[in-house]
């Protein structure tokens, strides 16, 4: 199998819908935009406005964070050695992201996805014991458990709570351990929030689900495209530093304020069936 | 630092504590940035507001304040009147002065943008209160804010932070190119909150959709604002708000509220947290705010922090 088999058989196993992910639970703060009154009155209009602002934030947010995890764990992934420094660059930038993202109830639920990400690795993509490699590459093999092994001890250092494993950067390890390209994990991040969010919108009562699909497909699409052509060459500055005075040019941000205040007063609903 | 090492739009501040009363070791600015302490009588309280020349900044403006603040000493910075921010311009003012910050390189991108950089250090037993008016971006402007709070463990900060959508006599609702704001607190060298919002007028229209507008995104508000509390002396400000968060029960509404406001703590100690706020004037914001952080008067006493919100 080439490498571009390769690439389109890990984008069909991490797009299936049934990955127990959590994302199930997380409405994004789509829950709460509804109930405090906010888009149009019509309910297919309401989804699309909330997913154009919320899609626009998280991307700038997140794919950073995305990203410099990928480039960590790639990097590490290519190198001969075990460089331990790579634990403590994935920590800073963790606590980056717990200290960007201030706001509990986005935080608590980007936790519990993060960590299920690393577990899905770990119990679901890890070769049985009793397989052996299919191309009996000792060398790969040999890469694959110094992989493996890195994400036992972030795994480890979030159970022992040393470090957070918030979701955009417990993705960029997953994809990049997986050996996903950068830019299919950008994209299918911001992909499989937008799907997130429609499932969510679904389950609200707001579209059915053909009309996600007819979403999914048509406006979804050149939104996902816009905002992660914009985004993907933004960075933490974690790795390399930042090089500008003014960081908002190059680096995380977020760019939707009302959906802060919304998405944190998410606890506050008399009823929710949602837990973000 | 004498005056005349300072750049353009310099201002350093150096408050020191001799027997209880603060004292200002340093107090110093440059063009277009003034800065004035008024004598007040409340003990370790020192106030200093921050002007700028014919009450605004224009495009290449580039203001940068770095402040020190010794230990028992509460430092109140206010200003007088909201910063406006006028429309950017093309080509340079201020030529024949030398630039604080170099070029990036994407400054073609964004024209000239008008920075606002402050650094604070608050040493133990200290507190810092920033209150300023909000910044009103005009038509078109660009404008850059960097501030940075480095404590120690035992000092406290409380940052607010907030901008309207324009001039709305004008007919501006949310027309200025581009805000960006970002603020940081660190505590013994460790961050612990990093907010940074950016908002630029150019979110692309992807086809077959109309561009979906800045004032569309920030609807139906047109003040914005956030407040990081820090530290042990504000404590009971934190938990006065988070009392009053707590009773909110929110109940399907059938339009949104002409207010709104959420609450988060962000240290695991309970002793840091942050506010958010939005609302249809700036006036009710306002309000709110002074009544939100009233605890604040028995840090830094009733008659300073009535100069804050007026």
């Amino acid at each position: 199998m080439d490498n571009s088999d390769d690439e389109t058989y890990l984008l069909l196993l991490l797009s299936d819908s049934n990955l127990p992910t959590g994302s199930f639970v997380a409405s994004s703060g789509l829950e709460s935009y509804i109930t405090h009154a906010f888009g149009s009155k019509d309910s297919y209009e309401r989804t699309v406005s909330f997913m154009h602002d919320s899609l626009a934030s998280y991307a700038r947010s997140a794919l950073p964070f995305v990203s410099d995890a990928h480039q960590l764990v790639s990097q590490y992934r290519n190198t001969p050695a075990s460089d331990r420094s790579v634990l403590s660059d994935l920590h800073s930038l963790d606590h980056l992201y717990e200290t960007m993202t201030l706001n509990h109830v986005t935080r608590r639920a980007s936790k519990s996805q993060g960590v299920a990400l690393l577990t899905l690795y770990s119990k679901g993509f890890s070769r049985p014991p009793s397989f052996s490699s299919p191309s009996a590459d000792t060398d790969r093999d040999k890469v694959d458990a110094k992989i493996s092994d890195l994400v036992t001890q972030f795994k480890l250092c979030i159970r022992r709570e040393t470090t957070h494993g918030h979701l955009p950067v417990c993705w960029g390890i997953l994809t990049a351990a997986l050996g996903l390209s950068l830019e299919r994990s950008q994209y299918l991040h911001i992909f499989l929030q937008a799907r997130s969010l429609l499932s969510a919108s679904i389950r609200l009562n707001e579209v059915g689900p053909y009309g996600a699909q007819q979403i999914l497909l048509h406006v979804s699409r050149p939104l996902i495209s816009v905002q992660v052509e914009k985004c993907k060459d933004l960075r933490t500055g974690i790795i390399s530093g930042s090089s500008s005075v003014d960081e908002t040019i190059n680096g995380p941000a977020n760019t939707w304020p009302l959906g802060e205040i919304l998405a944190v007063r998410h606890d506050l609903l008399h009823s929710r069936i949602f837990n973000s | 630092m004498p005056p005349s090492q300072l750049h353009a739009g310099g201002g350093r501040i150096v408050l020191s504590q001799h027997n209880g009363d603060p004292v200002f070791a340093q107090l110093s600015s440059t063009y277009p940035l003034k800065l004035l302490s008024p004598r007040v009588h409340q003990k370790p309280v020192a106030v200093v507001y921050a002007l700028t020349y014919g009450g605004g900044l224009v495009s290449g403006d580039q203001v940068h304040l770095s402040a020190e603040i010794d230990r028992g000493v509460i430092l109140v910075f206010l200003t007088q009147g909201s910063t406006k921010v006028f429309k950017t311009r093309g080509e340079q003012r201020l030529a024949s002065v030398q630039r604080l910050f170099p070029e990036s390189s994407t400054a073609q991108t964004y024209t000239t943008p008008t920075i606002q950089k402050m650094d604070f250090r608050v040493s133990s037993n200290s507190v810092i209160v920033l209150l300023p008016d909000p910044v009103t971006c005009f038509r078109a402007a660009s404008y850059s804010q960097i501030q940075t709070f480095h404590l120690t463990k035992e000092a406290s900060a409380v940052v607010l932070d907030w901008m309207t959508s324009g001039r709305r006599s004008l007919g501006e609702e949310w027309v200025f190119s581009r805000y960006s704001s970002c603020s940081e607190i660190i505590v013994e060298g460790t961050t612990i909150a990093k907010d940074v919002i950016l908002l630029e007028a150019d979110e692309p229209g992807v086809d077959p959709f109309p561009r979906r507008t800045l004032a569309e995104r920030m609807h139906p508000y047109s003040c914005y604002a956030t407040v990081l509390l820090c530290g042990t002396a504000v404590r009971a400000a934190i938990e006065h708000i988070k009392n009053d968060y707590e009773k909110i029960t929110v109940m399907k509404s059938s339009a949104p509220a002409n207010f709104l406001w959420s609450f988060s703590l962000i240290r695991p100690d309970g002793d840091g947290a942050i506010v958010r706020v939005a609302g249809k004037d700036t006036e009710t914001v306002k309000e709110w705010l002074k009544a939100a952080l009233s605890c604040l008067e028995e840090v830094i006493g009733i008659d300073v922090y009535r100069r804050a919100f007026v």
